[in-house]
């Protein structure tokens, strides 16, 4: 009898290994994989879920490995099992969560300057979403903290 | 000339349609592929994995290829660099440029990839770069916004 077709969504995985030697461009890879938010699978693993934009940030990637001399592969794969998947999306969305956190926090906290303060941390919520895969609550009190902020900066605007 | 790129095209691959149909070679006919392996004999490849006008290292860090065909057919307009830096900041997202106009250029073109195909594509999105160039070829001359 063969196996049903797993329900988990199509991932794309990032198979890599760098040279320890030279140091930088190895830093610029893991640099550049943090900030698209990926999953870590295992070591020199890494995994986003699959369209068109994951899949070609993936490839630059990969490109930037062989480029620094190194091996890389890309694969488009299924977890085995849903409760597989689930244990990646936590993960994720746990680093994501932290991350709202650190937001909200410096929203909360932002008190003269209020303009300056909110374009920056518009700026990093855009970020930090554009690499959120599973939005944890902790984003809509990150937004919420943001927009609260946009208030108060607004309030004490000065009157054209 | 034969141009080839990957099939569904976002930003960086249209803008790069543009530049080269209006700076490099105005009679351009640009084929979309899946792969590289698939690119014809008689096509100049870009924007893909392992071809010369793809992202490279830059003297600043990484640059897409936008930036790449700007240096490789030493194309020094400054209206055409500074349309670069929102290209750049559509594509790579790094911060190094202030570009506010980047990530609604990016939600727009990722939407036309969404409902059109590439020709469509590309025939959308040249008057859209035209008026981009002209906007801030103006702001050069003016020193400011156009308005």
């Amino acid at each position: 009898m063969s196996a049903a077709r797993s329900d988990a969504g199509e991932w794309v995985l990032l198979c890599y290994r760098v040279p320890r030697e030279p140091s930088t461009p190895r830093i610029a890879i893991w640099r550049k994989l943090k900030r698209l938010g990926v999953a870590q699978i295992g070591d020199g693993v890494v995994a986003l879920p699959a369209d068109a934009r994951t899949r070609e940030q993936l490839e630059w990637v990969a490109e930037d490995v062989v480029q620094a001399g190194g091996s890389a592969m890309l694969w488009t794969a299924r977890p085995g099992t849903v409760a597989d998947e689930r244990r990646l999306a936590e993960q994720m969305a746990a680093a994501r969560a932290a991350e709202y956190v650190q937001v909200r926090d410096q929203a909360v906290q932002a008190a003269d300057g209020g303009l300056a303060a909110l374009r920056r941390l518009r700026g990093e919520l855009r970020h930090i979403e554009r690499r959120d895969f599973f939005p944890p609550p902790e984003r809509a009190l990150a937004r919420a903290a943001v927009e609260a902020l946009a208030a108060r900066a607004g309030a004490d605007r000065e009157p054209v | 000339m034969r141009w080839a790129t990957r099939r569904g095209v976002h930003i960086d691959r249209a803008a790069s349609a543009w530049l080269v149909r209006r700076f490099v070679d105005p009679d351009a006919e640009f084929v979309f592929v899946a792969d590289r392996s698939e690119v014809p004999a008689d096509a100049t490849p870009f924007d893909m994995r392992g071809v010369e006008l793809g992202h490279q290292p830059g003297p600043a860090g990484q640059e897409c290829t936008f930036e790449t065909i700007l240096r490789r057919y030493d194309l020094t307009d400054p209206v055409l660099w500074k349309l670069a830096e929102v290209v750049h900041e559509a594509d790579l997202e790094d911060d190094r440029y202030d570009a506010p106009e980047a990530a609604g250029l990016d939600a727009v073109l990722r939407g036309l990839s969404m409902t059109s195909d590439d020709d469509v594509v590309l025939a959308v999105t040249g008057p859209v770069f035209d008026g981009l160039y002209e906007y801030f070829r103006r702001a050069v001359l003016l020193g400011r916004p156009p308005t």
